[in-house]
């Protein structure tokens, strides 16, 4: 479960400050799958990014007591002049997890074949983004933060990585910004919306889309 | 807490080794080059006094006098500026919650310290097997100046890293202030030995006192007239202090990738 208790966060750049959240109380309950809906610019992301603890809050406090994932979806964690394998391990290391047999698991997953051995400087971002999505897979969580991930790779891969995740739902419960209805309707059993005005929550998918439709009208 | 300890050594673990492979590369020429540049610089010192036809400033061993000075200079001064990079250099990194940056600060902190302790070790075997060195003669003391130079080295990069993610501009004034060290901190002289105005001044510059600190530990009769051991262990307790309250207090203002 994870909670974030009057969280504030304002970013300010080149003297514009801009408040994306004020006084934001919310609890994520074990056993949903949540969607997060909004127009651009609402926070989406930074929400993501705050409940994964890469970011931190200006002011308030944000406890979980599951295993949380980085956010998927980019691959931005890669040092571009170690090799896919590399990485792969380095990440498998610091989470923890048997190293070997991640790789393994990531190596058929991401079909790189001899890529791996090569530096990822050299990848296509599709590459990266398949080898992203694998190592996310082979690591085990109890909550997915997910960001926008769907439109990846071919539609084999499409398709794979949609048993994949469908696979970790057994046991992990997932966290979602998408603006994809269809992703939202086939993964998620509630809701958040979030807009300028402020964060709603919706206990199912229908009353969140009629009211995410609602506000973008 | 047990749970975090194992947590806290993994992912030291695991940077440490993803640095070992950033800083040399997968070659065993680059450890070679770690080992040979600062070797490099001590060797040059001696050519050119050597071929001026000074003798040592103290024992009788041109080569040990401009190691316990040099590598002390360089080992500190590794220290003080790649630690001062770390936050810039790993931001990528920071995708992943459970590395805290000063996980970063760390990883590279002991990197440098061991790829030192083994220049050191090496240099030091080198010079007394050829016979240009003898044993030295408190070997507790050279571990605790060892312990010494980390430390400062610890908080100076600390203290830069910090100040520079709030001001850009500070790698070059931490230039000018690294600089000079070469020539004020008695690497090639004996500070004790100085003029006392010239030394009432210099003393104020810690790296100065580890040097002392390390040919009293090496020399059986090194008598500094400045070494203070309470100096040095305290200016490098403040700048470590002052980086880390720094890190804390600005952590939440370093906008994330």
């Amino acid at each position: 479960m994870i909670e974030l208790i009057d969280v504030y966060k304002a970013y300010t750049l080149k003297k514009v400050r801009k408040v994306i959240f004020e006084n934001l109380n919310f609890r994520f309950e074990q056993g949903r799958n949540i969607a997060i809906m909004g127009p651009n610019g609402a926070g989406k992301s930074t929400l993501l990014r705050l409940i994964a603890g890469t970011e931190q809050a200006d002011s308030g406090r944000i406890t979980r007591n599951v295993r949380v994932s980085w956010p998927l979806g980019f691959a931005g964690g890669f040092n571009g002049s170690m090799t896919g394998l590399e990485n792969v391990r380095f990440v498998s290391r610091i989470y923890g997890q048997d190293t070997e047999w991640v790789i393994d698991y990531v190596e058929e997953f991401s079909e790189l074949g001899k890529s791996m051995r090569l530096p990822i400087k050299t990848y296509s971002s599709g590459m990266k983004a398949r080898l992203a999505f694998g190592l996310s897979m082979a690591i085990d969580f109890d909550c997915y933060l997910i960001d926008e991930i769907t439109a990846v790779g071919d539609a084999n891969f499409r398709r794979k990585s949609k048993e994949a995740l469908e696979q970790k739902l057994d046991h992990s419960r997932i966290i979602m910004v998408s603006h994809s209805l269809g992703t939202i309707k086939s993964y998620c059993d509630c809701g958040l919306l979030l807009t300028h005005a402020g964060l709603t929550y919706h206990d199912d998918v229908e009353s969140l889309l009629s009211a995410y439709n609602a506000s973008c009208a | 807490m047990a749970k975090l300890l194992a947590l806290q050594a993994r992912v030291l673990g695991a940077l440490v080794l993803r640095e070992t492979r950033a800083t040399f590369g997968t070659s065993q020429l680059g450890y070679l080059w770690a080992i040979a540049t600062p070797a490099a610089g001590v060797a040059i010192l001696v050519l050119v006094f050597a071929s001026i036809g000074r003798l040592p400033p103290f024992g009788s061993s041109l080569a040990l006098f401009f190691a316990t000075g040099y590598l002390t200079l360089e080992f500190f001064r590794k220290l003080s500026s790649s630690l001062m990079t770390t936050f810039n250099a790993n931001k990528a990194l920071l995708t992943y919650p459970i590395i805290k940056e000063t996980d970063t600060l760390f990883a590279r902190f002991l990197l440098i310290s061991a790829t030192y302790l083994v220049i050191m070790l090496i240099f030091y075997s080198v010079l007394i097997i050829f016979g240009l060195a003898d044993l030295p003669r408190h070997p507790d003391q050279l571990l605790y100046a060892f312990g010494a130079i980390a430390l400062l080295g610890f908080g100076s990069g600390t203290f830069n890293a910090v100040v520079l993610s709030q001001w850009a501009s500070w790698q070059y004034v931490e230039q000018v202030i690294n600089r000079p060290l070469f020539i004020i901190s008695g690497v090639f002289y004996i500070p004790s030995r100085l003029p006392p105005e010239a030394l009432a001044i210099l003393k104020w510059n810690p790296v100065m006192h580890l040097i002392e600190w390390v040919r009293t530990g090496y020399y059986p009769n090194y008598d500094s007239m400045v070494l203070s051991r309470t100096y040095v262990v305290g200016c490098s307790l403040v700048l470590l202090l002052l980086g880390l309250a720094g890190e804390r207090l600005y952590r939440k203002k370093r906008v994330s990738v």
